[in-house]
């Protein structure tokens, strides 16, 4: 599969490209905002005053790449909860106003295929249309189904993305499964912090794909997933994953690195990397902060990495003089979920 | 190459495994009732399945919180898994759907937060619709390939899409397919404040339909390709041969009044399936006894079937409409249909919709040659999704 196309809307400018010419926000707290851009000439005024933010953000990402490329045959997106402040706000609505008719607005966005579904209503797009919502897997979900579409020639190009919301009724939802720090620091020590605990981030990725090589910026090659891993899996998983898409290790050469600075899961990052000599790491969850669907900014910038976009330093966790033509993403979820995205360029 | 399905089920208003289920079909016993187990203002009429939680959580051994949409999932996935085992050859993959996922568990902690300064935060945990699959892939041992979907009430006809396409492509070998919802106050209300929801026994494609009833349940079902029952030596109850999604892109919430998404729907599953329309024995429709869905579905089947449309009935009159599970439980009653050569009766019908004067089976009909069943979810954003299945 390859990619043709991107946007990304994220805690640092990465939806002007300011990003690549060394902007980079420090983040402070354990909660990261997204750098939303001016909706004006993406979403029209009368719809854009109803969105909640996991929606503007996921349209504000996906619109321009359903304009710019007519030929969509479908779709898909990933994201663990959507829209859960709208979600929240009409519970509240629930439990605080017992009498009268309630406003649907907040209901209708709550569901998890709001963003999938206006996306395709401003585009009258009528192919395949679906959201997965698998916790850390749900990105690559998307990948995988994408790819299945494209191999069966149901589709010759498609719209994938991830989409995720940070605000306070999440962060009671992650704080009830000790996710968050105790002690925040500043997203340049994060990862350096070796405390229990992370933060979170939010935005979305949106990627243009085709089965055709032609004007392509990189190639995804495969995607693996599993769950619930013992003591070696992480090894053995590994090698299989490689060995099925005929790639020795030493043809590797970067790794992007879920790295989110919680002592009680970083190890498993560490575990990968021994196996890899002279591989650039690169690292990106100190910049925009730690989500279910956090790969899929990792996928952005591996893309941007193969094109040779100017990466900004604060992403080399370690740096070698080897050219990149290759790269292997690997993420967890607290230490639940796992996967492996292989990058090549074109 | 064929996709068997191998095991079936499923819980509802109607019933706690597949067996109450047909029995209820057959005596023509509808599931929904005022409401009594929910927490609810009101006495509305809904499709709750009979059990507590705690009766739930004591029958299954599991380990608390945990959302009724787990706890519902679990029984129809345990039913449909039945005694098959892990088996190092046979990839074995799990995708389950939901819409509400543990909003059961949400909205009591905010319930309880409103009138108490320390609410019990560990019922949010179970509240990511991922959390609901994770559950049951735990307790049924699966940990490769685990998905869920979320399209609203399209979602776990998609599974059973998604997971076809996985056996065809061959990523897996094998694979559970399910959706589960469990009723709340989040859905009623929300399905409230569209105006769709009934005070009545909901009437689909009744020309005086007043809008649905909600229910709550899950249905599950076991996909196999033949390498995999050349190992599980399991006996095929059907063939899963066509499927299609495809968005309507007309409304957030409605249909189209010219039924676009469902026909292509429709078309691109019989397509897939190398069938004619004239090849499907009956359809159980989604039927949902909305004004908007019951026509815009009418509309749909004309376009396709013109004038030759063959026998359909929309189940939601029995088990109310359990949003992301009714895919997956229609298609267990779909597999009903083909194994005792059967046509469902579709309740509470009495006067045809006058725009599309089509009318639905109302009897339970025996000795039927049922060769092909066509089946029918439709959801909010506009997703339509359809589903074939032939005898195996």
């Amino acid at each position: 599969m390859y990619i043709l196309d991107h946007r990304c809307i994220s805690p640092q400018p990465t939806f002007n490209g300011c990003f690549f010419t060394g902007e980079v926000k420090i983040n402070h707290g354990n909660l990261y905002y997204s750098i939303e851009p001016d909706y004006t000439d993406l979403i029209p005024k009368n719809l854009l005053r109803r969105m909640e933010k996991a929606t503007r953000v996921g349209i504000g990402a996906g619109i321009p790449l359903l304009e710019k490329y007519p030929i969509i045959d479908g779709i898909i997106l990933g994201t663990s909860t959507g829209g859960f402040s709208g979600c929240v706000e009409f519970l509240k609505q629930i439990v605080q106003y017992n009498e009268g008719t309630l406003t649907p607005t907040n209901f209708v966005q709550s569901t998890p295929n709001a963003v999938a579904g206006i996306l395709a209503l401003m585009s009258k797009n009528r192919g395949y249309n679906i959201t997965h919502t698998n916790l850390g897997l749900s990105f690559e979900a998307t990948l995988l189904d994408a790819m299945l579409l494209l191999e069966e020639n149901e589709a010759k190009q498609l719209l994938v993305g991830a989409i995720e919301e940070t605000s306070e009724y999440n962060y009671n939802i992650d704080s009830a499964s000790d996710f968050f720090k105790e002690i925040a620091v500043p997203s340049t020590q994060l990862l350096q912090s070796n405390t229990k605990g992370s933060v979170r981030g939010e935005g979305a990725a949106m990627f243009v794909v085709s089965s055709k090589k032609d004007n392509a910026l990189c190639e995804l090659v495969d995607v693996a997933q599993f769950s619930f891993p013992q003591k070696n899996t992480i090894q053995e998983k590994v090698l299989q994953f490689l060995k099925k898409n005929n790639t020795p290790l030493a043809a590797i050469d970067a790794l992007v690195l879920g790295y989110n600075g919680d002592n009680r899961f970083d190890f498993r990052y560490d575990e990968l990397a021994e196996q890899f000599n002279d591989t650039s790491i690169f690292s990106y969850k100190n910049l925009i902060g730690d989500s279910p669907t956090a790969n899929s900014f990792a996928l952005w910038l591996s893309c941007s990495i193969l094109e040779g976009k100017e990466i900004p330093k604060e992403v080399y966790y370690k740096e070698t003089d080897k050219e990149i033509k290759s790269i292997l993403i690997y993420n967890h979820y607290n230490n639940i979920q796992h996967s492996f995205i292989l990058m090549r360029s074109v | 190459m064929n996709i068997y399905i191998t095991g079936i089920g499923v819980i509802s208003a109607i019933g706690l495994n597949v067996q109450e289920n047909y029995q209820s079909l057959k005596n023509k016993k509808t599931g929904i009732a005022p409401i009594h187990l929910l927490n609810y203002k009101e006495k509305l009429l809904v499709g709750e399945v009979k059990l507590s939680n705690e009766m739930l959580v004591n029958h299954l051994h599991v380990a608390t919180p945990i959302s009724r949409t787990s706890l519902l999932g679990i029984v129809a996935a345990k039913e449909a898994w039945g005694n098959n085992q892990h088996h190092q050859d046979i990839r074995t993959g799990l995708i389950s759907s939901t819409s509400v996922g543990g909003m059961d568990n949400s909205e009591k902690y905010y319930q309880q937060k409103l009138e108490n300064p320390t609410p019990d935060i560990s019922l949010i945990t179970t509240h990511d619709s991922g959390d609901t699959t994770e559950r049951i892939a735990k307790e049924l041992g699966i940990s490769g390939y685990i998905n869920t979907l979320s399209t609203a009430c399209s979602s776990s006809a998609n599974a059973i899409m998604l997971g076809a396409r996985m056996l065809q492509q061959n990523k897996l070998d094998r694979v559970l397919i399910g959706g589960s919802d469990s009723l709340t106050n989040f859905t009623i209300e929300g399905f409230k404040s569209l105006m769709i929801y009934s005070d009545e026994w909901v009437k689909p494609f009744d020309e005086h339909r007043k809008g649905l009833n909600l229910g709550e349940g899950s249905g599950f079902l076991l996909l196999e390709n033949e390498k995999s029952i050349s190992l599980t030596k399991n006996k095929p109850l059907a063939i899963l041969c066509g499927w299609s999604n495809a968005a309507d892109a007309y409304h957030q919430t409605a249909s189209s009044p010219d039924g676009k998404g469902a026909t292509l729907a429709i078309q691109q599953a019989l397509k897939k399936a190398n069938l004619k329309p004239s090849d499907i024995s009956y359809i159980n429709a989604h039927g949902t006894g909305t004004s908007n869905n019951d026509l815009s579905e009418s509309v749909a089947l004309k376009n396709v079937f013109k004038e030759n449309i063959p026998p359909f009935s929309s189940t939601k009159a029995y088990t109310g409409h359990t949003l992301a599970a009714s895919g997956t439980i229609e298609a267990v009653y779909a597999v009903l249909a083909l194994q005792h050569q059967i046509i469902l009766p579709n309740l509470n019908y009495s006067t045809p919709i006058s725009e599309t004067m089509l009318i639905p089976e109302v009897e339970w009909k025996i000795n039927q040659e049922i060769n092909t069943v066509l089946s029918n979810s439709f959801g909010f954003g506009g997703n339509n999704s359809t589903i074939i299945l032939k005898k195996a």
